[in-house]
């Protein structure tokens, strides 16, 4: 098990971290959209 | 449920135990029984650990927690990509590096035995009730729709499961798994479909969501503060993260999935996958509800949506009681229907204030309604005394079965036998490999053949599992089902989050200094749900800060421990 491995797609595992934590953000905005829009 | 529902459902529930069992007949060493042979892929570890998580729980439950209450229990999901970053970053490397087989084993090259014993013991306590939860609620609803006793449900479910969890271990879960999910997703995703197309033509897409917001199911997210109220953004992102990293960091159910993959890379990428999906999956299964929801505002729903306990209280002194509820309930639904069709004109007309007086006329009575919903539990509790008079559980089965065409009924029953075996084949196979590595092995048998803790491992797989069936033919819980079992993770995951969390951050801190931290902040989390009205997802906070935060002042007066690795 090397712990250095690069990850797929993007040059290190920061990458990876923003995307899923940008499309966490994405989706707080859209849902709090869909509440406002609809409250 | 007619002869074709049967075909489909026992054929799609056979095909994967026995799939299961033959893809892992060759097992024969303690190592793969128990960690599998790190050979899984990073999408397939994903989609076990998605699977382990997602118990029939979450398909009766959610669903219905969409009806009643809106679509408001998403937050409590806001904090898992959190975690799943913060997991990735510290604890796999370090899993990895260690080789270990179960997450405590870590505590004690950490700390010390017997710390890594109380750790395991209080995992073993939590997964163990959570086990029992797992397959009784299943066991109960089905056993209700079905018109079976609940041994039967509960003795064919955990039967199946021992079958091929002790032939095949890690990998006969994970293999299993897959399928699982494809039949939960696919069956879940098509009672989403049919349930649309049931709301009268001239409703379109847009219109169902229109109406859906108007009555409030839209509440996706609150940004209110408030500390008793369960599910608000931050309830969500900050006891969230607490919980969700006490279960995939902490919980060997989870770690075990994940620890089963080729490399560090698989293992974090697994991670990745379920922290980007999570959120959408309890998205559509809570609109699958919202759109339940809707239908039955043209389709007048059952007062009660557990339909046995009904016609039992029916038949009791309080009869004719009950059913004066039901006729006021078809009388009140009768006007809300007209309600509901002037709001769905003044919506094709975007008349913004004929919609807002129809949505307040259509509340008024939706509320009546709930009142009249009330009463007619108050009766049944009074007739059938100890009686579970909360239906929540019961509606989306109950409009399945009601509702949906023969065949699909088969396949959305399947959907729950599959997601109560993942589950519960996941919480068993943690909790053998739990008991054997860290209690069995590490303090009573530390020099046994490989044979021999092979034979123990399946042993341990068959005792809890018998454990977990007897617990669910004795339960009976009033509390909402999901609710109830994370209820009951968060009385213990801050404390076991706690240990590992002083155990990376607090290196000053000692075995001895957290061991009896541990005890004291597992006190005061009991005490907090026994005395006090705390939101349970902060008992997760609590039990956490509380570890670390005694253990550093214990330290102040113990000798520093000696230097390890």
């Amino acid at each position: 098990m090397n712990e250095s491995e690069k990850p797929p797609l993007f040059k290190s595992w920061l990458g990876w971290y923003v995307l899923v934590l940008g499309v966490l953000v994405l989706q707080i905005v859209l849902y709090r959209i869909l509440t406002v829009a609809f409250s | 449920m007619t002869t074709i529902d049967w075909i489909v459902l026992l054929l799609t529930i056979f095909f994967i135990v026995a799939y299961g069992t033959w893809k892992t007949r060759k097992t024969q060493s303690a190592e793969t029984y128990l960690k599998g042979d790190n050979t899984l892929k990073w999408w397939m570890m994903g989609i076990s650990i998605m699977a382990t998580q997602a118990s029939a729980i979450t398909f009766l439950s959610t669903p219905g927690q969409a009806i009643e209450d809106g679509m408001r229990f998403l937050q409590f999901y806001f904090g898992l990509p959190l975690a799943m970053v913060i997991i990735s970053v510290t604890m796999v490397p370090i899993y990895y590096r260690l080789k270990v087989y179960t997450a405590y084993e870590y505590l004690e090259s950490r700390f010390d035995l017997k710390t890594r014993s109380l750790t395991a013991l209080l995992f073993l306590v939590l997964r163990g009730l959570s086990a029992g939860i797992t397959l009784f609620a299943p066991a109960l609803v089905l056993s209700t729709i079905l018109k079976l006793p609940i041994f039967i449900t509960t003795l064919f479910i955990g039967t199946l499961v021992i079958v091929y969890v002790v032939a095949g271990g890690t990998k006969a879960v994970s293999i299993t798994q897959r399928q699982q999910m494809a039949v939960i997703m696919g069956g879940m995703i098509l009672a989403g479909i049919l349930a649309f197309h049931l709301i009268p033509a001239d409703v379109s897409f847009s219109d169902t969501v229109r109406i859906a917001g108007e009555m409030g199911k839209f509440n996706l997210v609150n940004l209110e503060f408030n500390i008793s109220d369960r599910y608000n953004i931050w309830s969500g992102l900050i006891a969230g993260t607490f919980l969700f990293l006490s279960y995939f960091g902490t919980d060997q159910s989870q770690v075990g999935r994940y620890l089963g993959g080729t490399s560090v890379t698989e293992s974090r990428l697994s991670l990745m996958f379920n922290g980007l999906l999570k959120i959408p999956m309890q998205f559509i299964i809570l609109f699958i509800g919202v759109l339940v929801y809707v239908f039955y505002l043209f389709v007048q729903p059952p007062v009660f949506h557990n339909r046995v306990l009904l016609d039992r209280a029916v038949q009791t002194h309080l009869g004719d009681s009950i059913k004066h509820y039901e006729e006021r309930f078809s009388e009140v639904h009768a006007k809300k229907r007209l309600a509901v069709d002037q709001l769905v004109s003044a919506i094709k007309e975007k008349n913004e204030e004929s919609i807002k007086a129809a949505g307040e006329l259509t509340k008024t009575f939706q509320e009546e309604e709930r009142v009249l919903r009330d009463s007619v539990k108050s009766k049944i509790a009074l007739a059938i005394p100890g009686a579970k008079n909360q239906d929540r559980d019961y509606m989306f089965l109950n409009f399945v079965l009601s509702n949906l065409p023969h065949g699909i009924i088969g396949l959305l029953l399947a959907v729950m036998f599959s997601a109560a075996m993942s589950s519960m084949a996941g919480e068993l196979n943690a909790l053998a490999t739990t008991t054997s590595v860290d209690i069995y092995r590490r303090n009573f048998k530390p020099t046994a053949s490989d044979a021999h803790y092979l034979k123990a491992s399946r042993f341990f797989t068959v005792g809890w599992a018998l454990l977990a069936m007897v617990f669910a033919m004795l339960a009976n819980f009033a509390e909402n089902l999901i609710q109830f079992v994370n209820i009951v993770g968060s009385l213990f995951y801050g404390t076991i989050l706690g240990v590992f969390l002083t155990a990376f951050y607090l290196k000053r801190v000692g075995g001895t200094a957290v061991f009896w931290a541990a005890i004291l902040a597992e006190c005061i989390v009991l005490y907090c749900y026994k005395f006090t009205d705390i939101a349970f997802l902060l008992y997760n906070i609590i039990g956490c800060l509380s570890v670390m935060i005694y253990a550093s002042i214990f330290q102040l007066f113990l000798p520093a421990p000696a230097d390890k690795p």
